[in-house]
């Protein structure tokens, strides 16, 4: 099957080529694994991903989800891709061999990924169960990962997260749904929550729901909240399924996009009869769920590349092939052949502006799952600690800044096929609907803006902050030595002073009492974070696809682009990360300039001049 | 059930096939390879064959040292070992081919040998005839569907023919080629492939079988297909007849 999906020359570049992942195979967790067999495993990623669940992507929109007699169906379509995904144990890649997941790297388990979130709405029920096994793994008791984790890892059973209520959205500690106690060391759980993705499917025969409450007599905010387990049905001793448990599907939301993906109100103990187990201690359930969130919002940063990475192939292919107009040279007569659209310099300019982005927010989701990898394989606890630092920071970064990347990516995929891309006859529209939630659930990319300048700015004393401006600097240091790069990495590098900079605006501005300051511009600095971090990694690219050229040439192998796939590749890397510099890199100066005035006008305006 | 599976590695049927410059070959310097689509039919079925009467599954491949791959991925899918019998470089017509195969497959012995009904890079098709000849063993092509009858050393064999169905009942040891709606190939798991590292492929050479290496066909020259031109529209039917006619040449 084609593959409009992902830039498969570029995910085995910066597996391979860039982070170098093989380094990862020496240590003794990952012994089994070569460079061939991490080929193999994308190469069946890649046959699944085309051959069976992209074909989805379209039915299961068109058919959408539909809730009768208390039931959730999903598109028929899906019922085949999931047994296929599950059988095939994609849905346990990363979980740990001990509760019986494959046991990869989380950067393999990104990688593959990568395949299949085109169709987040498919995605998204493996996905969350995924999550919520981790979060059983973690926490769970040995009695509840073994009542739970062998149905949800093999995907027998499913899992979900249930943190939203109608009055808590990104204010979680606002909850109100209550915990009640009972004399067996269980709980009743009463109360809504709302917009829970995969709250109900007939996909699997049982779902195990996470859910946040208040144990009655907890305080209130974040600080009182516990994380409970609450089964669809109730499971026996035995392992059997036992009675359905008491709570409601109330309905499912009709949205602008992912339409197979079940979002979920639930009214949970109408008939005070909801069966809930508490996980981990009473009242640390937000600080569980949070490490739940951390790798949803990899997912979600993760949507977001595929996103870009498919309406970027789609509209190549579409640029190719779409006659129209002449060329430059005969635009003045009538009777010159017409000439496909990426002859155009205007729809090049958009072409490269979505491969630049495509491929930088890949390298952001990559770079930091392999940091996760460092830090869990790491020799020492300093050496962990570090990569622990950019793993923290770079979290936010990567869910907002990739999840908008992604919709800006799917939006310029429309402007390419012009009106054709506006209609259901192109897969286009479909990708912009789709890609649109990414910036808005797993935490809005405004929380994950104050995240980013509220809490990760200041972890550890700034020491994680430093850690990853050092970091950059010093390999900027390298490819300022090489003559390919040396001029973007020293864009970058007076960029990244800029981010030194604004970082230094807010602190002082809150010392002062300020906080103002800092929250008003939390958002327009995550961007020019994000900018900066994809300029530095296109640049690391393209010191090493400077060095391959560089190396094909000595070798006598005078590599040329219209000959040489591998040539125009490289090639297509360096003038990615020029454009980047040139084009992209120079916004980081005027959101800078912003930030420099510390202009309150969105605060100082009265809400009736919002008028 | 021994049941043996041959697997041809072919360039993957999505990647544009470029001729070289000498005429007679085709550039194969960054060109995906994968299991030839009939291929793994046939190991589905040995596959399934196997799940329900047991027994053992290998995989033969003759072709350069990279076909390794293309075992390793029959092996993934669930297939026991393998045997490849490199080529190295030299070309293999479907002459060789069969009679190296003949010699694995004496050495292993065996109650059925499928594989896919062509190749789907040279198209030849030629294999399954000349093997069955060699060997003397009866052969079933274009299989539709595979049964294995009762307890019996026979199989039930529904092939697709001209307007209709044909079913042959044949003895073992024999030869099923898979045609296109034999089975759905199962995808590989992530299991499959870990397990599939540490699963034995034993490499010999066409020399150590004592199979000629002469081949008996040549290729002449290698040509792209014509570009396709773009169509028009013609104002009546008496145009369009005489277009086909005077111009096309089709009626």
């Amino acid at each position: 099957m084609p593959n409009f999906i992902v830039q498969e020359r570029d995910q085995r570049f910066l597996l391979f080529e860039v982070l170098n992942v093989q380094s990862l195979f020496s240590h003794p967790k990952f012994s089994e694994l070569s460079e061939d067999v991490a080929s193999m495993v994308l190469d069946e990623a890649q046959k699944l991903a085309t051959e069976v669940v992209y074909p989805t992507l379209s039915t299961g929109d068109k058919e959408g989800c539909r809730l009768e007699n208390g039931q959730v169906y999903v598109p028929k379509a899906f019922h085949a891709c999931y047994r296929a995904y599950c059988e095939a144990a994609w849905n346990s890649i990363d979980i740990s061999k001990e509760a019986g997941g494959q046991g990869f790297p989380r950067i393999l388990g990104t990688a593959v990924r990568e395949w299949f979130s085109h169709n987040f709405a498919f995605l998204s029920y493996p996905d969350l169960t995924q999550g919520a096994s981790h979060l059983i793994d973690g926490f769970g008791s040995e009695e509840q990962k073994n009542k739970y984790l062998p149905g949800m890892v093999s995907g027998k059973w499913a899992g979900t997260m249930c943190l939203t209520e109608p009055q808590a959205g990104s204010d979680v500690g606002a909850l109100t749904t209550k915990a009640i106690r009972q004399p067996d060391g269980t709980f009743r759980i009463k109360g809504t929550k709302v917009f829970i993705t995969g709250g109900d499917h007939d996909l699997t025969e049982n779902i195990i729901h996470p859910v946040l409450a208040r144990i009655e007599g907890d305080p209130a905010g974040t600080k009182g909240i516990s994380l409970f387990l609450v089964p669809k049905f109730l499971v026996n001793k035995d392992g059997t399924l036992g009675n359905r448990n008491d709570f409601e599907i109330g309905k499912i939301e009709e949205k602008l996009g992912i339409h197979g993906s079940s979002t979920c109100l639930i009214n949970f103990g109408d008939n005070g009869e909801c069966y809930a187990e508490l996980l981990g201690n009473e009242r640390e359930g937000m600080k569980i769920m949070f490490l739940m969130m951390n790798g949803a919002r990899l997912s979600v940063g993760m949507q977001g590349v595929a996103s870009a990475s498919a309406a970027y192939l789609h509209a190549l292919q579409y640029a190719k092939e779409r006659l129209q107009g002449t060329s430059i040279e005969r635009f003045k007569d009538p009777t010159a052949p017409r000439v496909p659209i990426i002859e155009h310099p205007d729809v090049r300019r958009m072409l490269l502006w979505m491969k630049s982005h495509a491929e930088a927010i890949r390298a952001l989701l990559y770079f930091t799952s392999f940091c996760l990898d460092k830090w869990e394989t790491a020799a020492s606890e300093e050496e962990g600690e570090s990569w622990r630092g950019l793993v923290e920071i770079l979290t936010p970064v990567c869910k907002a800044f990739a999840s908008e990347a992604g919709f800006q990516v799917a939006d310029m995929a429309v402007q390419v096929y012009g009106g054709a891309g506006y209609t259901q006859d192109y897969p286009a529209e479909q990708l912009l609907r789709d890609s649109r939630i990414a910036p808005i659930y797993e935490g809005t990319n405004g929380i994950q803006a104050l995240d980013l300048v509220g809490r990760k700015l200041a972890m550890k004393s700034g020491a994680y902050f430093r850690g990853l401006l050092e970091h950059m600097g010093q390999s900027l240091g390298e490819f300022e030595e090489t003559p390919a790069t040396a001029e973007i990495a020293k864009a970058v590098r007076k960029a990244l002073g800029r981010i030194e900079e604004a970082a230094f605006i807010f602190m002082q501005a809150s010392a002062e009492g300020r906080l103002v300051v800092p929250l008003s511009y939390a958002h327009p600095f995550l961007r020019m974070f994000g900018t900066v971090v994809c300029a530095w990694l296109l640049t690391w690219e393209a010191a090493v696809a400077a060095k391959k050229l560089e190396e094909a040439k000595s070798a006598g192998k005078a590599l040329e682009v219209g000959e040489d796939k591998e040539a125009a590749f490289y090639q297509g890397k360096l003038l990615s990360a020029r454009y980047f510099a040139t084009n992209v890199l120079p916004q980081v100066e005027a959101l800078f300039q912003g930030i420099q005035s510390q202009d309150l006008s969105m605060v100082e305006m009265h809400e009736e001049s919002f008028a | 059930m021994k049941l043996l599976v041959a697997v041809k590695r072919v360039p993957d049927p999505e990647a544009k096939i470029r001729v070289k410059p000498d005429g007679n070959s085709i550039v194969t310097e960054q060109l995906k390879f994968v299991i030839n689509p009939f291929d793994e039919i046939a190991v589905e079925e040995a596959l399934r064959i196997k799940e329900k009467l047991g027994g053992e599954v290998v995989v033969l491949s003759i072709g350069p040292s990279e076909a390794a791959e293309q075992v390793r991925t029959a092996l993934a899918m669930g297939a026991d070992r393998g045997v490849l019998v490199k080529t190295d470089g030299a070309y293999a017509d479907p002459g060789i081919i069969a009679r190296a195969l003949a010699e694995v497959a004496k050495q292993e012995g065996f109650d059925v040998l499928l594989m896919g009904k062509q190749a789907v890079d040279t198209d030849y098709g030629q294999t399954c005839g000349m093997l069955a000849q060699i060997l003397g063993v009866p052969c079933a092509s274009f299989a539709y569907k595979v049964e294995v009858e009762g307890e019996s050393k026979r199989l039930v064999v529904v092939r697709e023919v001209d307007g209709g169905l044909e079913t042959k009942l044949i003895g073992m040891p024999c030869i099923v080629t898979a045609d296109l709606r034999l089975n759905e190939p199962r995808y590989a798991s992530l299991p499959g492939i870990m397990k599939a590292k540490k699963k034995e492929i034993r490499q010999i050479s066409l020399e150590e079988l004592g199979v000629e290496v002469t081949p008996k066909l040549r290729v002449e020259s290698l040509e792209e297909p014509p570009k396709r031109q773009g169509g028009r529209k013609v104002g009546s039917v008496e145009e369009l007849v005489r277009a086909l006619h005077d111009e096309a040449k089709v009626i």
